[in-house]
């Protein structure tokens, strides 16, 4: 079973990142869970969300030690490097967050990714979350690049939003291969 | 299995496929979105939705519906809750059914938005003035939320009493995959009034309240022999047996396999009734196990509150002064690695029983 | 000729004090139902009070309401019931005091329901006590030298604020004193009854009845007390026509 926590501004889609990452979990045939951070925190400042996935029940959908953080900006880096799993990866948005803050733990996987230049890059420059999914897919050695778009493109087509299809797989393609 | 869906959207789906008529609600964190998913949901399938003027307004409008015989549903949390009583208890005196979904946030007064489990006492103890009880159903999933809602109209209509649902903000706002029973057919209960006044009223002053009391205690002493639920795991021969239901119970079913594989001899029972208290699984752990060195309950509010239940059942089903621990860990999802600390102090005799 | 009035089917018997005004007014929403065919056809939600007598005086499906919640129970009938004639019967501190919010939110809403609202100025029920519509200087159990508008408020006139402030489909203050008065309140009870028939939402119709036993007089005077102090503060006729 894996963790992760996403965390970032309101608005750079952290939630959604999480709530993409889950869907593309049940598609392979996992079971998941995703539980947004509640309480004061819910308006302004940061948001985040922890998702778990893996073979079977899953008991304990709460924060523990995730295996992976997204840390979108530097706020985030701070509050959640500490709880990340010793061995475990902090994936940074690089455009965000200032190389210097990089050295924040020794004992972790630190990867910096330029995600809004990608997006940008992508032709699809509100996907800066999509192309950490990308990433994420490939450090976390779950999820292929196919197996990845396909459950990202299979939950918009549910939501009936699916003609962005095309930019939100150029943005995670362009995650996937950032790392 | 189904897609990622968010426990409030699930339960409030089930219960339109339970069959209900009207939901009249107010709006209040964490359990909002049940009634902002019905507000256009309802509309769709040809029911009714009401966004009331106050929670007080909203059960009373619950208790018009209900009178005539129709699925009546209203949802809240923390205060909102507390504002329903007055037509809780009108409600259970008429023995008119209803529904009533409580996403229960920390605290006393206005609290917090946090999952908790903060209103155990006043769930199960009635809450409103008088002698009655509710049945309360206590899910640990989105898919048992969405099985129990989908039940809870019955239980209420069989035994013509209000049925709480009682979940928190982690089951109301996390999403899993669950599984969407089918529609059940609308009809309204025959004794439901429909202007023709077919059952007379006796006097209005002539009332036998002996009479009513004692129909009353029967009909709570039939709920408590048919509808105790709950889950156990490997309690046989436990020497520790958890009691935890909800979010903590969720927690607990996954932590005592875990730690029964490192040779921890421990066990779970996991009430999906708080009221009727799961009284008989008590009953029958006394008869197997006889190696059991205490119960201990893991609940998210201050202090404790089931752990009084688990202590009047226990002295009740012969475990004399067995110690009952407790564990509370005030809001949110309890962590793994906290509880067996505390587990092991437990064992290491720091940390004292309850009861 | 004169010729005697047949009493009601629906009509069961009243329990009230001599010279109140509430079994008048029963008898005269009896004969309205009957007259608009609504007998085997209503359903009412009672506000808690000396309305609570509704369950002995009438023959007809209704809800015991909790205390000032009679207009969100009976919405909840009317949600539950759309072709059922839905209507409210409470005092004046179950309407105004406990339940103004319930009364004016339903107004509010223009719910498709009659209410009808029992003035007499106090609390009858529980002997007397000042309500938000007891006179200035009148005295009451809870205000014994007289109520002290300074400190309590003045009469409050909820009809003239729904009808003013709302959009209402008819709202009516009627009272029970002479049979002149008396027939004009059945023409608005029946009024406010046919909006509801007629789909055409809200109505209401307060109804001013003396209270003998709490005023502490006996029902000749009580009704001269009421004809020449309260009336002119009151005032009788309908203060929102149908179709206006």
């Amino acid at each position: 079973m894996k963790e992760l926590v996403f965390a970032g501004f309101g608005g750079q889609g952290v939630l959604t990142a999480g709530l993409i990452i889950s869907q593309i979990a049940l598609y392979k045939g996992y079971n998941a869970t995703w539980m947004p951070a509640y309480g004061a925190a819910m308006r302004g400042g940061t948001a985040n969300c922890t998702v778990k996935y893996g073979e079977g029940m899953i008991y304990n959908p709460g924060q523990q030690e995730p295996d992976l953080l997204l840390a979108m900006n530097t706020p985030s880096l701070k509050k959640f490097a500490e709880i990340v799993k010793p061995g475990g990866t902090i994936l940074v948005n690089a455009d965000m967050v200032e190389a210097s803050e990089l050295s924040i733990r020794e004992d972790v996987n630190i990867v910096p990714v330029h995600c809004n230049i990608l997006a940008d890059k992508a032709n699809n420059p509100k996907g800066a979350n999509i192309v950490m999914i990308g990433a994420i897919s490939k450090l976390m050695g779950d999820f292929d690049h196919e197996t990845g778009v396909a459950g990202m493109n299979d939950m918009f087509r549910k939501k009936g939003k699916n003609k962005f299809e095309a930019q939100n797989a150029a943005a995670f393609e362009a995650g996937y291969y950032a790392v | 299995m189904g897609d990622m869906t968010k426990g409030n959207i699930a339960i409030a789906e089930a219960a339109v496929r339970a069959g209900v008529e009207v939901f009249a609600g107010y709006p209040i964190t964490p359990s909002t979105e049940v009634m902002e998913y019905l507000s256009t949901r309802m509309d769709d399938v040809g029911r009714t939705f009401i966004q009331a003027e106050s929670e007080l307004a909203a059960i009373n409008m619950i208790m018009g519906v209900s009178a005539c015989g129709r699925r009546a549903l209203t949802v809240s949390s923390g205060p909102g809750i507390s504002l329903k009583q007055e037509g809780i208890s009108y409600m259970n005196q008429w023995e008119f059914p209803a529904v009533i979904l409580n996403v229960v946030r920390w605290g006393n007064g206005l609290g917090s938005l946090h999952g908790s489990q903060t209103d155990y006492l006043r769930e199960t103890r009635g809450g409103g003035n008088g002698d009655y009880r509710n049945i309360v159903l206590c899910p640990s999933t989105i898919q048992e939320s969405v099985d129990l809602m989908y039940q809870a109209f019955d239980l209420a209509e069989e035994y013509r009493n209000i049925v709480v649902v009682m979940t928190d903000s982690g089951i109301g706002q996390m999403m899993e995959p669950c599984e969407m029973p089918e529609f059940k057919e609308i009809k309204k209960c025959d004794w439901g009034l429909d202007g023709t006044y077919k059952k007379k009223r006796g006097d209005f002053l002539d009332r036998n309240i002996i009479q009513e009391s004692n129909d009353y205690v029967a009909k709570l002493q039939k709920m408590r022999e048919n509808e105790q639920r709950w889950e156990e795991i490997e309690t046989k021969d436990a020497e520790y047996v958890f009691v935890a239901f909800g979010t903590c119970g969720r927690v607990m079913s996954g932590l005592v396999q875990e730690l029964r594989k490192k040779g921890e001899k421990i066990g779970l029972i996991r009430p999906i009734t708080a009221w009727p208290f799961p009284e008989k699984a008590f009953t029958q752990l006394k008869k197997e196990n006889k190696n059991i060195k205490g119960f201990i309950t893991v609940e998210t509010n201050g202090e404790g509150q089931m752990v009084e239940d688990v202590a009047i059942y226990a002295k009740k089903c012969g475990f004399g002064n067995l110690p009952i621990y407790c564990l509370p860990y005030v809001c949110g999802v309890p962590k793994d690695k906290q509880i067996m600390n505390d587990f092991n102090e437990i064992k290491l005799g720091n940390k004292k029983e309850v009861f | 000729m004169a010729t005697e009035r047949k009493i009601p089917d629906l009509f069961n018997y009243a329990m009230f004090c001599g010279g109140c005004g509430h079994g008048v007014l029963v008898r005269l929403i009896c004969e309205c139902l009957e007259e608009l065919g609504q007998q085997k056809n209503t359903i009412a939600a009672i506000g808690v009070g000396c309305s609570c007598h509704l369950k002995s005086a009438i023959n007809c499906d209704l809800v015991q309401s909790p205390h000032g919640r009679a207009a969100a129970v009976a919405t909840g009938i009317r949600r539950a019931e759309p072709d059922k004639f839905v209507f409210t019967y409470q005092g004046d501190g179950d309407a105004y005091n406990i339940g103004l919010s319930e009364t004016l939110n339903a107004a509010y809403r223009n719910e498709n329901l009659c209410i009808f609202v029992v003035n007499n100025s106090n609390f009858g029920m529980t002997g007397g006590q000042m309500s938000w519509t007891t006179m200035p200087g009148q005295k009451t159990a809870t205000s014994p030298r007289g109520r002290d508008t300074s400190k309590t408020g003045e009469p409050i006139k909820i009809p003239e604020m729904i009808a003013y402030s709302f959009k209402p489909a008819y709202v009516a203050r009627g009272a029970v004193i002479t049979p002149a008065e008396i027939n004009k309140l059945k023409g608005y009870i029946k009024n406010a009854m046919e909006a509801q028939l007629n789909h055409e939402g809200f109505s209401m119709v307060e109804i001013m009845s003396t209270c003998p036993t709490n005023w502490g007089m006996n029902p000749m005077i009580a009704e001269k007390h009421m004809i020449e102090e309260v009336i002119p503060y009151y005032a009788l006729g309908e203060l929102k026509k149908r179709g206006e």
